[in-house]
């Protein structure tokens, strides 16, 4: 027995213990909403025993530290998650854009070439008249309109990704430059052997909001952190940030490099930039190749049928639409001619003759691109757009739901209980109370004690 | 196990799943559709611009028809006019054959048909919305116009061609019948034939038959009026049962794109019940859930 000097100290250390869990619990009841914290708890331990003879009395508590409730496993498949899902959604959102250019009812391109070719057979029931003919000079200027608008509205679209794409590579820069500099305080402190969970939430909270917006792979290994994207460029290397750069190629499209000066761009997968790449570099272009074949291939079969017919003047027709092939074709779409006497809509000369209205109008059906026909082939645009779309809000819906139950886990693991803290609260109080109960019955004792050769 | 205290977490992702099934239901039924943009349903998308071409085309058909309608029933009503007068120039042939006539009869009735003449010539130049209606497809000027020295004093300007309009899908109809093939037919030519029936009375030296024989090519060329002109009739007859077919077609291609795009009203209507009750659940338990923390108990327990 250590005397009651000794159960003084062990009352002490008791206070002390049940005012670290307070503080811990504090603490936790204090980061109750804050992002990425990762809940605490003290550890307690027996002190070693004191021996007198055969007696092993207990030694009391003592704090040996502050363990962070975290599943690194976790973690990681959150930020695997992340990746997906922030790419499902930054495609999803850029494709809605995209989407408003395809309508599928009674406006855009599918609506004007539909007029288009109701105006030539309205034509055809009064060839000579000027209003009919100027009115298919308009529809053809409507028709047009509607590719070159669609197509650079597509173009505009890539251009917003493009400004897109530069700024997020900015904001990867800046959180791997945070996590760099994390890492090495992170260094630091465990060097001392001091607690480090607060700088290790910190920075799966960074990595986190790094998968947000690109792929990620992270090995770590203790304190040391290595993050490269999916395809192994260096991203991190403990206290070293690698900075991606954006440079714009020959068509004026950002490309991405690597702090080693190699083009990355179509390596990225996964984040917001994965999604906004994958529209800008693939799906995107797939459409502008698609609306310039169509665009290109109905231009074309109208042309030829227009030059086979003869104009009020009796001549021979010339082109209908400027010319137009390859890419860009969509874009640049416009009417040969102003003047409605020049539509061919005869065959044999007279001013009265609608005998090629027939050869015009029969473009309508025929396969002026992959073998479609001109709505056809819009209709097929629609159909990609729609299931791009569709598909992507199916992996997106998939992506989040993991991700919630994911995180769901992760809280289950390292979230902070209101409920838990209020009863830990509730023992370190009482336990801090009887503590202090027992420094006063000691004092008590000690003063008997002291005392007891007094005379009275 | 540790249950997850986040409960906010699931709340609101329940929230933002009944609103936006909602918010689907409530667009349904103010559009009346089902696919408000292609991500809704791709195909049905794609169908659509098929269907409204296809729409579009009917409705256009059927201007087309109501358009030729009325010129092909303002030719076959003047060329009527024209065979009632053709008609008479026969009865007067007949009548001016009669040998008892004296020549000065004979000589008003060939008056009377060279006025018929002109008549029938202002139908073979019948105008119709600044076009000539007989004159083939060069319509924009007369197709007969006087000349001395053509058979009958009248010469055929127009030519030989027939324009098509489109009717219904991969059909045409031919919209005119050229003079050619109606007044001045090769060997049926009816001013030819009239004038030469004028000559015959004209001539004191006539004989009956001889009138009589120029009455009978004015009958050829009657015979071949009427049978070129049945083609007006019979268009008029065919575009009338085109557009009744376009009308059904018109209604069938409305329901097949209500089908496709369309959306169930009750069925729109039942959704958005569902989407606001599972709101309301979700609020209700969120509400029982945030009640129940320990620290609300605390002070209690502090206080006894």
């Amino acid at each position: 027995m250590s005397g009651l000097l000794g159960t003084m100290w062990i009352a002490l250390g008791g206070l002390e213990a049940q005012q670290a869990g307070l503080q811990t619990s504090t603490n936790n009841v204090a980061n109750l909403n804050t992002p990425g914290y990762t809940r605490e708890r003290p550890i307690f331990e027996e002190n070693d025993p004191i021996i007198e003879g055969d007696i092993a009395f207990g030694g009391g508590v003592q704090v040996t530290g502050i363990q962070s409730l975290r599943d690194n496993l976790l973690d990681m498949q959150i930020s695997d998650e992340t990746q997906q899902q922030s790419q499902a959604q930054a495609y999803v959102n850029a494709m809605n854009q995209v989407q408003t250019l395809f309508p599928d009812d009674t406006s855009g391109i599918g609506a004007q070439i539909s007029a288009f070719f109701q105006s030539l057979n309205n034509l055809a029931t009064d060839p000579s008249d000027l209003t009919l003919r100027q009115d298919v000079l308009s529809s053809a200027n409507n028709m047009a309109s509607a590719f070159s608008s669609t197509a650079n509205q597509l173009t505009q679209t890539s251009q917003q990704l493009d400004l897109d794409v530069q700024q997020q590579v900015q904001q990867v820069n800046q959180i791997t430059q945070q996590i760099a500099a994390l890492n090495t305080q992170l260094a630091e402190v465990s060097s001392t052997g001091q607690d480090y969970a607060s700088y290790l939430d910190q920075r799966t909270n960074l990595i986190q909001q790094l998968s947000g917006l690109i792929d990620v792979s992270q090995v770590t290994d203790g304190t040391s952190l290595t993050l490269t994207t999916k395809q192994g460029t260096a991203l991190v290397v403990d206290g070293n940030a690698y900075a991606l750069s954006t440079s714009p190629d020959s068509n004026g499209v950002q490309q991405i490099y690597s702090a080693q000066g190699n083009e990355i761009t179509s390596q990225i997968s996964g984040g917001s930039l994965g999604g906004i790449l994958q529209t800008r570099d693939e799906t995107i272009p797939a459409l502008q190749t698609q609306l310039d074949s169509l665009a290109s291939g109905l231009v074309q079969a109208l042309n030829t049928a227009h030059q086979m017919g003869t104009d009020l003047n009796g001549n021979p027709g010339g082109d209908l639409f400027q010319p137009i092939t390859g890419p860009g074709a969509a874009a640049s779409m416009a009417v040969a001619i102003t003047d409605p006497a020049l539509l061919a809509a005869g065959s044999d000369g007279s001013s009265g003759s609608s005998g090629n209205i027939a050869n015009l109008t029969a473009v309508a059906s025929q396969f002026v691109s992959d073998g479609m026909t001109p709505s056809g082939a819009y209709g097929n645009l629609v159909f990609q757009v729609g299931t791009n779309i569709s598909d992507g809000n199916t992996e997106l819906n998939a992506s989040t739901a993991m991700l919630q139950q994911l995180q769901q886990q992760q809280s289950s693991v390292s979230g902070v209980s209101l409920d838990e803290e209020a009863s830990s609260l509730l023992l370190y109080q009482r336990a801090y109370q009887a503590s202090a109960e027992a420094i006063t019955a000691v004092n008590q004792m000690l003063e008997t004690v002291i005392n007891m050769g007094a005379q009275t | 196990m540790r249950i997850s205290p986040d409960l906010e977490q699931l709340v609101l992702s329940a929230l933002s799943v009944s609103d936006q099934d909602e918010q689907t239901a409530l667009q349904q039924l103010t559009t009346g559709r089902r696919v408000n943009q292609a991500s809704d349903d791709p195909a049905a998308a794609a169908a659509e611009v098929n269907i409204a071409y296809q729409i579009d085309s009917c409705d256009q058909y059927q201007r087309s028809i109501s358009s030729i309608g009325s010129e092909l029933e303002t030719a076959d009503s003047s060329l009527n006019s024209a065979v009632t007068a053709i008609q008479s120039a026969i009865s007067l042939g007949v009548e001016g054959a009669n040998s008892t006539l004296s020549q000065s009869n004979r000589n008003t009735i060939a008056q009377e048909i060279s006025g018929i003449s002109q008549q029938v010539l202002s139908v073979a130049n019948l105008s119709y919305n600044g076009h000539y209606v007989f004159a083939g497809t060069a319509d924009a000027q007369p197709p007969y116009v006087t000349n001395s020295s053509s058979p009958g004093g009248v010469e055929y300007q127009g030519n030989d061609d027939v324009n098509s309009v489109e009717i219904e899908p991969g059909q045409s109809i031919a919209v005119n019948q050229p003079g050619s093939q109606l007044f001045s037919a090769a060997g049926a030519n009816v001013f030819e034939a009239l004038s030469d029936l004028v000559n015959a009375l004209e001539d004191p030296n006539s004989t009956s038959d001889q009138i009589g024989s120029a009455t009978n090519e004015v009958r050829n060329a009657y015979d071949q009026l009427t049978s070129a002109r049945t083609f007006y009739g019979n268009t008029v007859d065919q575009i009338t049962s085109t557009q009744n077919f376009l009308g059904n077609e018109s209604i069938q291609l409305s329901q097949q794109q209500n089908n496709t795009v369309g959306v169930d009203m009750n069925v729109a209507a039942t959704d958005l019940t569902n989407a606001e009750e599972a709101r309301s659940a979700t609020v209700q338990a969120a509400a029982t859930v945030n009640d129940l923390s320990l620290m609300d108990y605390l002070s209690t327990i502090n206080a006894s």
